[in-house]
């Protein structure tokens, strides 16, 4: 599991974030080290903090630094050349709050750090098809080819929303399986079924119907766990 | 006297003058980055300085690039805004360019500088006229190459130096900002001094001071 370091101005603010993002992470979590403040209470940031934290967390399987703005970003290019574990780190360009949501819900699924980065990258876009002009279609998934398909209707009364998702998203971490799902009502592209974001951007109501792709070794059972997930409302109704 | 070298008592005095002008200029700092940043630049600045220089009197340093690796590694930790790891960056970079010596003639000065100047760019990726520090300091690097280059000593070449920084911190006011947090306010960033360009000339106003 890649491991997530959280670059802020506020020790505050970095705390809150990350507790606002292990909400939606019921059962393991990356670990996530915070280098938050300039010491002594200061509003700011530092380089040599944020070395220490990416090498106390540093996984094999890479590490993804999350940052708010300003100096946050150049105290963590400058702890690239300070820190002392080899691991592959990269610097996210990601919204500091949905960005970090995004990032700890997928690295809890196991993603790659890839995945992980393109995730928390693209998570402005639930946000951009609610309130502003069309987003960029980052989320798109490849189609599914030659695949399973079903049906499901969303029946929790607030559709699709984060806590579900996220549900989705961890659960399938677990199979050898690909899967898209798509919002009939909307007639939107394929997102990943791995995407939290993704599936955020369907903007799936209670009564839409979605098409569920799967391909895969365990495309079957994967395609039956997630019927029976958005068909129990995914316990939540 | 200037002589034909830079000691390191020299280099120690140009970091105590730098830190008594931040300590002496704070106020005028933060008013300049209160207008068109965080309000943080001479307290930062400040209380950077002081740092280091609470560092240089506990453990002195016996070459030049010891010396500013602790500068630069000192501002990092204790700076908290972009300009620790700018400025950090400036320092680390001159004293590798200077290496292990007591003491720097023009050319390693230059070098030196030079080197200091390019930490900046790969750090804050600025271009002339975005309204940062980099409008000071490169016109500052530049005037004390062509001094050099025409024969002058080295007092000579670090006044003209800081004359140029000077010349471009004013050159900042009418621009509109393009990085750092100024550049959130667009054009309302005009009118005003850049808080870096500001620190920066005087950075070369204490070069100058410690080398006359």
């Amino acid at each position: 599991m890649i491991s997530v370091v959280v670059v802020s101005h506020s020790p505050a603010l970095a705390q809150a974030a990350v507790d606002l993002a292990l909400q939606m992470v019921p059962g393991e979590k990356p670990a996530i080290a915070i280098a938050a403040g300039a010491g002594e209470g200061l509003i700011g940031t530092d380089a040599t903090a944020v070395s220490a934290a990416i090498d106390e967390v540093a996984s094999p399987d890479g590490v993804l630094v999350i940052m708010d703005l300003g100096s946050a970003v150049m105290s963590a290019e400058m702890a690239l050349d300070f820190r002392s574990s080899d691991a592959e780190v990269r610097l996210s360009s990601a919204p500091f709050v949905e960005g970090l949501l995004a990032a700890i819900v997928t690295a809890a699924g196991g993603a790659s750090l890839d995945e992980v980065d393109r995730e928390a990258r693209g998570a402005l876009s639930p946000k951009i098809s609610l309130l502003g002009p069309a987003a960029p279609a980052i989320v798109v998934a490849p189609p599914v080819t030659a695949g399973l398909s079903a049906e499901v209707t969303v029946i929790n009364p607030d559709g699709l929303h984060a806590r579900p998702a996220a549900t989705l998203v961890s659960t399938l971490a677990g199979f050898d399986a690909k899967l898209t799902v798509a919002n009939q009502r909307t007639a939107s592209a394929p997102v990943a079924a791995n995407s939290l974001i993704g599936l955020l951007s369907l903007g799936a109501k209670a009564g839409d119907v979605l098409t569920v792709a799967a391909s895969g070794a365990q495309a079957a059972e994967a395609l039956a766990k997630v019927t029976e997930l958005v068909t129990d409302g995914f316990g939540e109704v | 006297m200037a002589g034909v070298t830079v000691t390191l008592d020299q280099l120690v005095a140009w970091l105590a003058r730098f830190a008594e002008l931040m300590a002496e200029n704070r106020s005028y700092l933060t008013e300049l980055d209160s207008a068109i940043g965080d309000a943080d630049h001479g307290s930062n600045m400040a209380r950077g300085m002081t740092a280091v220089m609470a560092k240089c009197g506990a453990t002195p340093s016996t070459a030049v690039d010891e010396l500013f690796k602790q500068v630069g590694m000192t501002l990092v930790t204790s700076v908290g805004g972009a300009s620790g790891p700018l400025y950090g960056t400036f320092f680390l970079r001159f004293g590798s360019a200077a290496g292990p010596v007591a003491e720097l003639d023009a050319a390693a000065l230059a070098a030196s500088l030079r080197a200091g100047l390019g930490g900046i760019v790969a750090r804050g990726k600025a271009e002339l006229g975005d309204k940062t520090m980099f409008d000071a300091m490169s016109p500052a690097v530049d005037a004390f190459d062509t001094e050099i280059a025409a024969g002058a000593d080295l007092a000579a070449a670090t006044a003209g130096s800081a004359a140029a920084a000077v010349a471009g911190r004013d050159a900042t006011e009418p621009l509109v900002a393009r990085k750092g947090r100024a550049s959130y306010l667009g054009d309302r960033s005009a009118g005003h001094l850049d808080p870096g360009a500001t620190s920066t000339a005087f950075l070369f106003q204490a070069l100058a001071e410690a080398v006359a």
